[in-house]
């Protein structure tokens, strides 16, 4: 398993993650009576946007996941170990 | 062996479904759970009764919910993850109003696991249909979560549109989303719980 480092978690149920190649993903609770999770790979403009605004940048992001989980074909199951 | 843990599992569901169903000695409270909410929820609330006019949160709970206690379904990751290691206070999506979650009358959700158990694990597809959700999402060990409302004195509206986890219809085929009116897509109760005290929730593994 790769090693990750958790960048900035949430109360709002999400978690933003730097992956071993540094690339940055974004982990969001979605669901109602059930709740998994999905996460979602940062496009640069995200990246660059998540370093200038921090987590304004990252809130927006996890509310749009959780309003639209497929997010477009981007999400994935987030891991379960 | 899993005869043992699936036998531990289902003695686990009876004591929590005996608890809520044994007749309680306690006086029921006057005050209705939806006037356990601050000013903010109960504007919020008062807008949903109105939207959901003639049907109203009171009734709700009367004819959905007259065991008074809620359940809802975590996968373990998360569980872990947000709730464990975050140390979290109240279950849901937190903002500085409060923290949201939605939650299903504790017999639907307890009856659909019960259902759902073969041998020592359970069948996502068989705990999917009953709760009219895709299977994918109860794929792999769960978490099952009852609360009683009266006890913990959370607030508890009808959930609306702008709630924290909403999932939008983009298209009228959508069934996977949130519709309003106090009843998922695949026709479950459901209610929208404000400031869930972990501390007082008891929690199943479901393998």
């Amino acid at each position: 398993m790769s090693r990750e480092q958790v960048v900035h978690q949430s109360p709002l149920l999400y978690r933003v993650l730097r992956e071993e190649d540094g690339a940055l993903v974004i982990e969001v609770v979605v669901g109602g009576i059930a709740m998994s999770a999905v996460r979602v790979r940062l496009t640069e403009a995200e990246a660059e946007a998540f370093t200038r605004e921090g987590s304004a940048f990252s809130d927006r992001l996890a509310k749009d996941i959780m309003a639209w989980p497929p997010f477009g074909g981007r999400s994935y199951d987030a891991p379960t170990g | 062996m899993s005869w043992m843990i699936r036998g531990l599992l289902v003695s686990a569901l009876l004591l929590v479904g005996c608890k809520h169903a044994a007749p309680s000695v306690t006086p029921e409270p006057t005050t209705p759970v939806a006037e356990t909410c601050d000013a903010k929820q109960q504007e919020i609330s008062k807008e949903a009764d109105q939207r959901a006019a003639p049907w109203s949160i009171e009734q709700h709970l009367a004819k959905n919910f007259p065991e008074g206690s809620v359940s809802w379904l975590m996968k373990e990751g998360p569980y872990q993850t947000f709730v464990v290691q975050s140390g979290a206070k109240n279950f849901g999506r937190c903002d500085d109003s409060g923290c949201y979650l939605f939650a299903a009358p504790s017999s639907v959700i307890q009856e659909a696991v019960k259902k759902s158990m073969t041998g020592a694990t359970h069948d996502p597809a068989v705990l999917g249909q009953a709760l009219g959700l895709p299977a994918k999402n109860f794929e792999g060990p769960l978490r099952m979560m009852t609360l009683n409302l009266r006890e913990s004195g959370s607030c508890v509206r009808l959930p609306v549109d702008a709630d924290p986890g909403v999932w939008k219809c983009q298209t009228e085929q959508d069934t996977d989303c949130f519709k309003f009116g106090g009843y998922t897509s695949g026709g479950v109760p459901e209610v929208m719980v404000i400031n869930a005290p972990v501390a007082q929730a008891v929690v199943t593994e479901i393998p």
